[in-house]
């Protein structure tokens, strides 16, 4: 069920997204493309070390929906900050 | 007889071996353990909202601040995490097959890469000094420094905690067939590389 290998190419997986990560850092100027991609790649590698770090995909539902969850709401509050960042001042600022 | 074992057990959160596992109720290392990951993650969720709320605010020094940050110790961080957690889920195989050596062995270097962790943030730390860069320097920073180094507090005790469990392996205390206590460990470290999964790409990487 949690064999070596899968666990081998995930943490292979998750390094390269590292480099990837670090190769927009310092190449690319953000724009929605690129903060798309930073999203997905965090909800990515939340979920497959949730699922298979943690071994939560085999696990208890409540736990392994709410860490899930997590990985959704995070990348989708990156994408709407970089959007409606009117909006949040509008909100968090005292009349 | 047996089913009603394993049900009891595993309502314990202790019996971990794998026909347990295979359930879907199943709660690794305890619901305690849980109580304090969702804790945490409440934490950690708090400082990414100040983060958003700060970076609306001030979109130009939060534009301008990663450029400032050093990206290499940002990036080898991240690394060193992310193989922590793979020595971690490693130990976890071997603690299922009974090899108490290989269980010990990857307990071990995943402490060297916390500990390899710890000498780059100190490092990067000593870095942003030489560059002028302190918590007061402006808002960006300000978030930088408390949000790391909190995170750098967690890795330290997460630490202590693989460290106390290696000792437990070593004296018996976890078996193939017993071993909750190992598996709280092993999900709560999980827990701070997921942190900072999310801590490097809002820091270093978003402009």
């Amino acid at each position: 069920m949690f064999t070596n290998k899968s666990i081998d190419s995930i943490w292979i997986q998750l390094m390269l997204l590292t480099l990837l990560s670090a190769f927009i850092a310092e190449t690319a100027d953000t724009g929605l493309a690129v903060i798309i991609i930073v999203a997905v790649t965090i909800g990515y590698k939340g979920r497959m070390i949730v699922d298979h770090f943690m071994e939560l995909i085999h696990a208890n539902r409540y736990i392994r929906a709410s860490m899930r969850l997590y990985f959704y709401v995070i990348p989708l509050m990156i994408v709407l900050a970089y959007l409606f960042p009117e909006a949040i001042v509008r909100m968090t600022t005292l009349q | 007889m047996d089913a009603a074992i394993t049900a009891d057990s595993d309502q314990l959160g202790r019996d971990t071996s794998p026909q347990t596992l295979s359930t879907q109720s199943h709660v690794p290392g305890g619901w305690p353990i849980w109580v304090g990951i969702f804790s945490e993650m409440t934490e950690f969720a708090m400082m990414f909202i100040i983060y958003f709320i700060a970076k609306a605010h001030y979109p130009e020094l939060f534009n301008d601040g990663p450029t400032k940050l050093n990206t290499l110790a940002g990036v080898l961080n991240t690394l060193v995490l992310l193989t922590s957690s793979y020595c971690v889920a490693k130990s976890m195989q071997a603690i299922r097959r009974d090899d108490t050596t290989a269980c010990v062995r990857w307990l071990w270097l995943a402490i060297i890469a916390g500990g390899t962790y710890l000498l780059i943030k100190t490092w990067e730390y000593h870095w942003n000094e030489t560059m002028g860069i302190s918590k007061d320097t402006n808002t960006f920073f300000t978030v930088y420094y408390y949000t790391t180094f909190n995170h750098m507090l967690h890795v330290g005790w997460g630490s202590a905690a693989v460290l106390w469990a290696i000792f437990g392996v070593k004296r018996g205390s976890f078996t193939a067939q017993s071993h909750g206590g190992l598996e709280a460990v092993a999900v709560y470290w999980h827990m701070i590389d997921l942190a900072w999964i999310v801590i490097f790409p809002l820091l270093y990487v978003l402009r």
